[in-house]
């Protein structure tokens, strides 16, 4: 087992490396200008010196803090309102069209509507963060609760379990590997929208910073900003696949 | 509460206390239920003893789940009523326990098996400090001792439904009802397990309706035995089993008597067939 992950480790480094080499073998050649495609020592050097005294650290806490609250924000809500709406059958008959309705806006096109109510303020990137993160944990939830082995409310009926019990002790925990699988899919578009958000009002981050590179045609410092960003990402996946496995235990046998 | 309930010294008062009117514990009382114009179950009726063993056997679509979920509260009579020690039964409760076939979906696949069991505790308002122990008395009862802090995906089949009767034990039911429980597992561990449910039912006085397709089982366990007959469910016949007790898997099943009632029954059920 620990020789397979080491195997898989590997082969995934060296799948990284070799499109390293890959990059470095277009840019070297010359195949397209070096104004608009840096190398990767230059991209290198750009993170280095961007993340030890420059501006690049106090951007990416920005951006991972948006990323972070528009996430809990749309996590809570979401979960929360998800349960109630999962529980009973009848609220899900009432609401379910309309949410089919909103779920397939894309959150972008929401930013015109929240910057006309909140104007260019991290209060509306926030919201458009946690509007665009809320559709997989809602629906994610609602189907989670919907899908509870029916069995299990006949056994809750027959041990007089109350109605409190039963979501909190048979309903959420049957429902929490979808959850924990929309948390994630959360995590990512809040990513997105944080640098959409970012870009479009022109507030403090990873997507101001992109953006004004590439507007002064400094293609090494926002390849330093992509590179961090697919660095967030990562962590954040990772993080969180963390916590299902351990959340999950119960799981490992059937894996 | 506490489990002494379930000894015997504490429940025998229990029975002789019944006054003679509504001495028997169950009583289904011209039972049908119909769904739309399809009639499931065509008038039945019955008494069952305190502490006494019905097993129900019959041919599939003969209505023995059905009835069975009604004892449990889990369905409504269409017609006719069912009642537990003079109560009418109006829904699920706590004194009647059904154990289930698909253990693996009745059981929660996130809880260990101490977790499992502590459910029935947690859902009667048991403290939590008393729990532990008790858990410890059930589990131990049901031979899952060691095996307390594994979760359901790591027990075999025998030992899941061995967890699942553990959960019934702790809610104290007076009924016990039992959906074919055995039905999926092999020979050895279902025979184990016939002798452990016998064994429980006889130490706490609980009565017993036990679901079958397997006439040996349902002659091995019963006091009796109800032949159910299909289109729609009724009673075909009633047969009381006259074997000595304690039962034991190789005199009783060698036993004329067992013999003899197995071909009755035999010829009885391929009659239903025909």
């Amino acid at each position: 087992m620990n020789r397979l992950s080491f195997r898989k480790l590997a082969l995934g480094v060296l799948t990284l490396v070799l499109f390293i080499l890959g990059w470095k073998l277009v840019t070297d050649a010359r195949l397209i200008s070096p104004i608009f495609f840096p190398g990767p020592e230059r991209t290198y050097a750009a993170l280095v010196k961007g993340l030890s005294g420059g501006p690049l650290l106090a951007q990416t806490v920005e951006t991972v803090e948006r990323m972070l609250y528009g996430w809990l924000l749309a996590s809570a809500v979401g979960v929360l309102l998800g349960a109630l709406i999962g529980i009973s059958r009848r609220a899900r008959a009432f609401i379910a069209p309309t949410l089919e309705l909103l779920r397939p806006l894309p959150a972008s096109a929401m930013i015109p509507v929240a910057i006309a109510f909140l104007g260019f303020s991290d209060q509306m990137v926030l919201v458009v963060i946690a509007f665009g993160a809320l559709w997989p944990m809602l629906l994610a939830t609602i189907h989670g609760f919907a899908a509870m082995e029916p069995r299990l409310y006949e056994v809750s009926a027959v041990l007089g379990l109350s109605r409190f019990q039963v979501i909190w002790k048979l309903a959420l925990p049957s429902a929490m590997p979808m959850i924990l699988a929309s948390l994630r899919l959360g995590l990512t578009i809040s990513l997105v929208l944080a640098v959409v958000g970012e870009m479009l009002a022109s507030r403090a981050g990873l997507g101001q910073s992109i953006l004004a590179a590439s507007r002064s045609f400094r293609s090494a410092d926002l390849f330093a900003g992509i590179v961090i960003l697919g660095a967030i990402g990562l962590c954040g996946s990772r993080l969180l696949s963390m916590a299902e496995r351990r959340l999950l235990r119960w799981q490992a046998v059937h894996r | 509460m506490s489990v002494s309930r379930l000894s015997p010294s504490v429940s025998r008062p229990h029975e002789e206390q019944a006054s003679p009117a509504v001495q028997s514990r169950i009583g289904i009382r011209d039972v049908t239920l119909s769904y739309g114009a399809l009639q499931i179950i065509g008038g039945i009726s019955l008494d069952i003893a305190p502490g006494e063993t019905v097993s129900i056997i019959g041919p599939s679509g003969c209505g023995k789940t059905t009835l069975l979920r009604m004892l449990a509260g889990l369905a409504r009579p269409t017609t006719g009523e069912i009642v537990l020690d003079g109560q009418p039964v109006s829904g699920p409760s706590r004194s009647v326990a059904i154990v289930f076939q698909d253990y693996g979906k009745a059981l929660l696949p996130w809880r260990t098996a101490a977790g499992n069991v502590s459910l029935a505790l947690e859902a009667r308002g048991c403290p939590a400090r008393e729990r532990p122990e008790i858990i410890r008395d059930l589990l131990a009862k049901i031979g899952l001792s060691r095996h307390a802090d594994k979760y359901p995906s790591e027990m075999s089949g025998g030992m899941q439904q061995r967890l699942q009767i553990a959960r019934c034990l702790a809610q104290e039911p007076k009924v016990l009802l039992m959906d074919e429980p055995f039905g999926a597992l092999d020979a050895m561990t279902r025979q184990a397990l016939q002798d452990e449910v016998l064994a429980l039912t006889a130490a706490t006085g609980a009565t017993m309706v036990f679901v079958t397709h397997d006439l040996e089982e349902a002659i091995y366990l019963g006091d009796r035995i109800v032949c159910l007959q299909p289109n729609p469910g009724r009673i075909g016949r009633i047969v009381d089993v006259r074997l000595p007790k304690p039962r034991d898997q190789l005199l009783t099943r060698e036993d004329p008597e067992f013999l003899r009632l197995r071909r009755d029954l035999y010829d009885l059920i391929k009659d239903d067939h025909q």
